[in-house]
C-alpha cells in the first residue's frame, strides 16, 4: 500500500524501512509505525479473532481501546499493537485464530451458532447434568479466551518503577493539558504532565483546519508542545497512560520506555498537591449490524491513519457520523484522496453548515439524518447500508471502508476512580461530574467544549485553580481568565442516538466479550434493568478495554428502552487500571534484597552452601551431607566455629532503660550483672514466646542485650512501642550489623581461646554465663559464655571490621586441635539434642513460655513494671487442653527419620513434629514436637503421619528432654 | 492506596514507610486490677470508629519514632485533630 507523500503532521521517517513478520507474513514499515500500522500498511486488515464467536477483528481506534488489535508479540500475549511502536524483526501473531492465518479460522462457525447462544448462555446451560461442566469448561476454554500464556513464561525486560513528588499533575497532553500545565508553571510551581500518546497536542496534533489567523491547529500543537518542552519546571511523560487516582492527590500511571530509556516499562505513582484531568473524549461507537467488521473505523482512526501514518483507510469510503470532527476528517481525507461515496450524518441540525457546504463542493454527499444500518461483506467490508433514522428510505453502497461515530464521550475514568461522581448532562449527552473528589480539576473536550480557544482557555482556568490550591494567590487572574472563559463558545450539543433502525443480532455494544445489542435485550427481558447488572450478566465491558467502547453506550442503551426503573442513565463503574498493565509493570524491579555478614565470602569459598534465614543469608553446612554429621561430630569431641552474625544485638541506656527492659522481658531484669548474661525472653500480650536473648550490663543505665535472628528488625520498634505512653528517657541502638558474632563450640574451645588472648578464661575466672570483655590481638572482644549447643562455648561479639582476621586467628590457632567450621544445620541438631528452642521452630503464634516448658524465665512479681505478656501468663498458667513442648524417640531405633512439620495424629490432628535429626549421640533419630497436652506424659506413644505414607504411620515415644548432656556438665565444664 | 503522614520528627512521607501500631487505647492497664475481660479488652478490642480515629504510627523507614495521628477512615487520610478529647 501507497503511502501519502509527505504531510507535515508525519510522525514517521519513510527512508527508514523495518520489517515486521505477521505470522508468515512480512511486513514491511517505516520508523514510526506503530505494530497496527505496519500491517495496515502491508493490506492486514484482520488483526485477530473475537473471543466468543471468532469473528474477523481489525483496526478500529488507534488508542487500543478494545481488544480488537491484541496480538502476541515475540510471545508475549495481549500486546495492544495499536500503542506497540514496530521494532525491526519483531514477531508478531494473531490470537484466538484456530489455523494458519486470522483470514480462515477453523472455529469461525462459532459464529454461525451465535444464535444458540444467549447472553448468560454458559450460566444456564452447562449445568444441566452437573458432570457435563468439566468438559464444557475444557473447551469453552479453548475456543474463548484471548491471548495464551505459556507456564513457564517469564517476561522479559527491565521494569522499574519510580515516585514523583510535585505541586500539580496534569493528565492528558492535549491542548487544555499543556495550557493548564503552562499556566500552573509560569506561577513557579513544578508541574507533571502525562501524556498517552508519544507525543503532545492531543486532537489538535493531526488536523488542519484552522486555529486562528490561518493558523492550523497542528501548528498551533507544535507551538504549545514547544513551549512545555522548553519550560523547565514542567516534566512531561510521554507514553504514559495513567491508571489509577486516589483522593489523597496520589495518580498512578506507567510508562512504556522508548528506544533511548533503560526500561521497558516503568511504574508510577505520583504525589501532587493538586491535579487537573484534561483527558479529553474518545468516540462513542455508533451501533449497526456487523459494525465491528474490518473496515469499519473511527473518525479518529481513519482520519490519523492518514495525517500521522501517511496511510489511507481504504479506497473507498461511507462516512456515517454524529459529531463535526466527522465532516471535516471527511473533507481532508477527500482532500488526500480517499474516496468518499456519502456522508451520513445522525443529526438533522446542529451541524456546522459551513463543512457541510465544504462537503457539497467537493461533490459528496451530506445525508443529515441518515445513519449506517450494516455493514456487508464476509470477512472485510464490502459495503453499506444507510438508512433515515426513521427507517423508511434505504441506501446502499459498495465500499471497503465505514468510518462510523456516533458522538464523543469523555474520558471520566481518572476521576470517578478518585472518586467523582457522574451525573448525565442532558446538553452534552455526557456523563460529566457534580462531586469532583478534593482537589481535582477538569479541562478541554471533556467539558463537551469543541472551539478551540474554549478549549484552551478552560485549561488555563484548570491551571490556576490547581495553582491556588498550592498556595498561591492568582484569585484575580483566575477571575479574569473565568470571565475570558464564559464569552467563549460553550460545551456542543451532543448526540444521544446509540444506533439505527435495526435489530442489533449483529450490532456490538462489547467488542472485547462479544456482546451484541441482543444480548443486552436478552438480559433486560431476564430481568436485569439496571446498567450494573446487565454489565455482569452479559459481561459487557467487562474485557481488557474496561468499557471504553461499550461505557457510555450501554446505559445510554439501557435507559432508551425506557424498561430500567433508573430513568437517568447511570454509567458503570470503572476501576482501576485503567489501561492493562501487565503485573511485571506492577511489580517492577526485584526489591529482594538480603544481607550478608562479615564473613560470607569466605563462608561460601569454603563451601558453605548459603541459604536464605529471614534477611540473612547463611552457610546451611560445607559438605554434600545433608545432615552434617561431620560438623556435628567435631562439635562434639573437638571444636567449631559458627558465624552466628546475624544475632540480633542492641544497645539500651538512659535513666530509664532498666524501666524499659522490665516491660518487656518476663525476668527480673534489675537482677542483670555486668559480669553475667542473664538469658531471658519476650513475650507478646499473649503470653506467646516472640523473642530470647541475653542482657548484661555493661555500665551504668547502660545495657547491652541480643535478640534472635528473624526478630531483630521489630525489636526497637517493640520496646519502644511498649513504652510509648510513659515518656521514659532512653536510647536504643541497633548494633546488630556493627558487630559480628563468633560462636567456637566443642570440648576443646577453651584451649584454642586462651593461644589468642591475654585474658584468663579458666573456668574459674570465666565461668558459664559469665560476661567478660578482653582483646584478641588488640581487637575488643565481647566475650559471653553460653551452652546452646551444649558444649563449652563462646560467643565472641568482635567489631564487625575484625570478623575477618579474628576468625582466622582462631581458625589457624585451633588447627591443632581440628577445629572446622560447622553451618545452621549442624547447629540445629546439636542445640536440639540439648533440647534448646528455636522460636518459629519449636514455637509458633499461640505457643506461650509455659507450653515450652520456659515458664521458669517469667518472674512474677514486677506488677509495677506491667511486663507484656504477664497478665496472660497468670492466666495461662494452668490451662488444660493446650499444645506442649515434648521430646520423642521413635518407637523403632533403626526407624528413619520424620519430617519436620508431620502432623502427629489418632483420630484427629493431635500436633505436629518441630524439629527431628538422626543424633549421633544418641545413635537414634530423637525430635521435638507440640502435641497435645494429655498426650505429652513422658512415655506415651504417639503415631506420625507423614505424607504419602498411605496409612502406614510411624510410631514415636515421648522421652525426657534434654537428650544429650541432661545434667548440662559439658557446657558449664 | 498509600495516603501521607505528618511525622513530628520527618514531615510529610509517604503512608509506605510507617507501620500501623493500633487505635489509642490509653496507657497499659495496672497488672493488679485486670480481670481477664479487661485484659482482653484492652488488648484485642477495637473500636473500629467510621469517621476520625487517633492512632498509633510508627516510622519504620525513618527515625523509629512512636506517635498519634488523626486519621478520618472513611476516607483514608490523616485530618487535623477535630475529636474533643475532653468529652470522647
Amino acid at each position: 500500500m501507497k503511502r501519502i507523500h509527505k504531510l507535515p503532521t508525519f510522525r514517521i521517517h519513510p527512508e527508514q524501512s523495518l520489517t515486521v513478520n505477521f505470522g508468515k507474513k512480512q511486513c514491511r514499515g517505516v520508523e514510526g509505525d506503530t505494530i497496527a500500522t505496519a500491517l495496515y500498511a502491508n493490506d492486514v486488515r484482520i488483526f485477530g479473532r473475537s473471543l466468543k464467536y471468532h469473528r474477523p477483528r481489525g483496526l478500529y481506534s488507534l488508542d487500543g481501546e478494545c481488544s480488537n488489535t491484541l496480538v502476541a508479540v515475540d510471545g508475549v500475549p495481549n500486546v495492544r499493537a495499536e500503542n506497540t511502536p514496530a521494532v525491526n524483526g519483531m514477531t508478531v501473531n494473531a490470537q484466538n485464530v484456530f489455523g494458519a492465518t486470522p483470514e480462515f479460522d477453523m472455529m469461525r462457525f462459532m459464529d454461525e451458532l451465535s444464535w444458540i447462544m444467549p447472553a448468560g448462555f454458559y450460566y444456564q446451560t452447562l449445568h444441566k447434568p452437573a458432570r457435563i461442566w468439566p468438559l464444557a469448561i475444557k473447551h469453552i476454554r479453548k475456543a474463548a479466551g484471548l491471548g495464551v500464556l505459556e507456564p513457564d513464561f517469564r517476561m522479559k525486560g527491565k521494569f522499574d518503577e519510580v515516585h514523583i513528588s510535585t505541586d500539580v499533575c496534569v493528565i492528558g497532553g492535549g491542548p487544555a493539558g499543556m495550557c493548564a500545565a503552562l499556566s500552573a508553571a509560569q506561577q513557579g510551581l513544578r508541574v507533571v504532565l502525562l501524556e498517552n500518546r508519544p507525543w503532545l497536542g492531543g486532537a489538535f496534533e493531526y488536523r488542519p483546519s484552522e486555529y486562528r489567523n490561518g493558523l492550523a491547529l497542528y501548528q498551533r500543537a507544535k507551538d504549545l508542545s514547544k513551549d512545555v518542552e522548553n519550560t523547565t519546571n514542567i516534566r512531561t511523560f510521554k507514553n504514559t497512560a495513567m491508571i489509577g487516582s486516589y483522593n489523597n492527590g496520589l495518580v498512578t500511571a506507567f510508562q512504556r520506555g522508548s528506544k533511548s530509556e533503560v526500561f521497558t516499562e516503568r511504574y508510577m505513582e505520583i504525589r501532587a498537591k493538586s491535579t487537573v484531568v484534561a483527558t479529553g473524549c474518545i468516540e462513542r461507537p455508533l451501533l449497526f449490524e456487523n459494525n465491528e467488521r474490518p473496515g469499519v473505523m473511527q473518525i479518529g482512526c481513519a482520519h490519523r491513519l492518514a495525517r500521522t501514518w501517511g496511510l489511507l483507510p481504504g479506497k473507498k469510503a461511507v462516512f456515517s457520523i454524529g459529531h463535526d470532527l466527522g465532516i471535516e476528517a471527511a473533507i481532508d481525507l477527500a482532500d488526500l484522496g480517499l474516496n468518499i461515496v456519502a456522508v451520513a450524518d445522525i443529526r438533522k441540525d446542529s451541524y456546522d453548515s459551513n463543512l457541510a457546504e465544504e462537503l457539497e463542493k467537493r461533490n459528496i454527499p451530506f445525508l443529515s439524518g441518515w445513519v449506517a444500518t450494516r455493514a456487508h461483506g464476509a470477512k472485510t467490508v464490502k459495503a453499506a447500508t444507510i438508512s433515515t433514522i426513521n427507517a423508511t428510505r434505504h441506501r446502499k453502497f459498495t465500499c471497503d471502508t465505514v468510518v462510523a461515530s456516533a458522538g464523543m464521550t469523555p474520558v471520566t475514568g481518572p476521576f470517578t476512580v478518585a472518586g467523582g461522581k457522574l451525573r448525565y448532562d442532558k446538553h452534552t449527552g455526557f456523563f460529566l461530574p457534580y462531586n469532583m473528589p478534593p482537589r481535582m480539576h477538569i479541562a478541554g473536550r471533556i467539558l463537551g467544549l469543541d472551539d478551540p480557544l474554549s478549549i484552551e482557555t478552560s485549561g488555563r482556568v484548570a491551571g490556576l485553580k490547581a495553582v491556588s490550591e498550592c498556595g498561591i494567590p492568582v484569585k484575580n487572574l483566575l477571575r479574569e481568565t473565568q470571565e475570558n472563559l464564559a464569552k467563549l463558545t460553550g460545551p456542543s450539543r451532543g448526540t444521544k442516538l446509540v444506533s439505527g433502525p435495526i435489530k442489533g443480532k449483529e450490532a456490538f455494544i462489547c467488542f472485547d466479550e462479544d456482546c451484541t445489542l441482543k444480548n443486552i435485550d436478552q438480559a433486560m427481558h431476564k430481568g436485569f434493568d439496571v446498567p450494573e447488572l446487565i454489565k455482569r450478566f452479559t459481561s459487557a465491558g467487562t474485557g481488557p478495554g474496561q468499557g471504553g467502547i461499550p461505557g457510555h453506550n450501554l446505559p445510554l442503551y439501557i435507559a432508551e428502552t425506557g424498561e430500567s426503573p433508573d430513568r437517568n442513565p447511570r454509567p458503570t463503574t470503572v476501576r482501576p487500571p485503567l489501561v492493562p498493565t501487565y503485573l511485571a509493570t506492577y511489580a517492577g524491579t526485584n526489591h529482594d534484597m538480603s544481607k550478608r555478614t562479615p564473613l560470607h565470602e569466605t563462608q561460601k569459598a569454603a563451601g558453605g552452601r548459603m541459604e536464605r534465614i529471614g534477611v540473612w543469608n547463611r552457610a546451611r553446612r560445607f559438605s554434600s551431607d545433608k545432615n552434617a554429621e561431620n560438623e556435628i561430630d567435631n562439635v562434639r569431641r573437638n571444636v567449631g566455629l559458627l558465624d552466628a552474625s546475624t544475632l540480633g544485638k542492641f544497645r539500651i541506656f538512659g535513666p530509664d532503660a532498666l524501666k524499659a527492659l522490665q516491660r518487656v522481658y518476663v525476668g527480673d531484669m534489675s537482677k542483670v550483672r555486668g559480669d553475667k548474661v542473664k538469658y531471658s525472653a519476650m513475650c507478646n500480650e499473649d503470653g506467646c514466646l516472640i523473642d530470647d536473648g541475653i542482657v548484661v550490663k555493661i555500665g551504668e543505665n547502660d545495657y547491652y542485650m541480643t535478640a534472635s535472628t528473624g526478630r531483630a528488625g521489630q525489636t526497637i520498634e517493640w520496646i519502644r512501642y511498649h513504652t510509648r505512653y510513659d515518656g521514659w528517657k532512653y536510647h536504643m541502638v541497633n548494633l546488630t550489623d556493627a558487630y559480628g558474632v563468633i560462636n567456637m563450640a566443642g570440648p576443646d574451645a577453651r584451649k584454642v581461646l586462651e593461644k589468642v588472648t591475654d585474658a584468663d578464661v579458666s573456668n574459674q575466672a570465666f565461668p558459664f554465663a559469665g560476661y567478660r570483655e578482653f582483646s584478641i590481638q588488640d581487637v575488643p572482644v565481647r566475650a559471653m559464655r553460653l551452652g546452646f549447643v551444649g558444649e563449652l562455648s563462646y560467643e565472641l561479639h568482635v567489631p564487625s571490621s575484625y570478623m575477618q582476621s579474628v576468625w582466622d586467628l582462631l581458625e589457624n590457632t585451633g588447627k591443632a586441635f581440628g577445629i572446622q567450621k560447622f553451618g545452621l544445620e549442624a547447629q540445629n541438631t546439636l542445640r536440639m539434642e540439648k533440647g534448646h528452642v528455636i522460636i518459629g521452630s519449636e514455637s509458633e503464634q499461640r505457643t506461650t513460655l509455659h507450653d515450652l516448658g520456659l515458664g521458669f524465665l517469667w518472674y512474677r512479681n514486677k506488677p509495677e513494671a506491667k511486663t507484656v505478656g504477664a497478665f496472660a501468663l497468670k492466666d495461662t498458667e494452668h490451662q488444660k487442653g493446650r499444645l506442649k513442648l515434648v521430646g520423642f524417640k521413635m518407637r523403632d531405633p533403626k526407624s528413619r527419620v520424620p519430617r519436620d512439620g508431620s502432623p502427629i495424629v489418632d483420630t484427629r490432628i493431635r500436633g505436629y513434629v518441630c524439629t527431628a535429626r538422626y543424633s549421633t549421640a544418641q545413635k537414634q533419630p530423637v525430635g521435638m514436637a507440640l502435641v497435645d497436652d494429655y498426650l505429652s506424659p513422658v512415655g506415651t506413644l504417639i503415631k506420625i503421619y507423614e505424607d504419602g505414607c498411605r496409612g502406614n504411620l510411624m510410631l514415636a515415644k515421648i522421652e525426657p528432654m534434654p537428650f544429650y548432656d541432661p545434667e548440662g556438665k559439658r557446657m558449664r565444664s | 492506596m498509600a495516603f501521607t503522614i505528618v511525622c513530628p520528627v520527618c514531615g510529610i512521607r509517604r503512608s509506605y514507610e510507617f507501620r500501623f501500631g493500633g487505635e489509642d487505647k490509653g496507657p497499659r492497664p495496672e497488672e493488679d486490677t485486670l480481670t481477664p475481660a479487661t485484659w482482653c479488652e484492652y488488648v484485642h478490642l477495637n473500636n473500629c470508629v467510621a469517621g476520625i480515629q487517633k492512632e498509633w504510627w510508627f516510622h519504620r523507614d525513618g527515625c523509629g519514632s512512636w506517635f498519634t495521628i488523626y486519621r478520618d477512615t472513611t476516607i483514608n487520610q490523616q485530618v487535623e485533630n477535630s475529636i474533643d478529647e475532653t468529652n470522647p
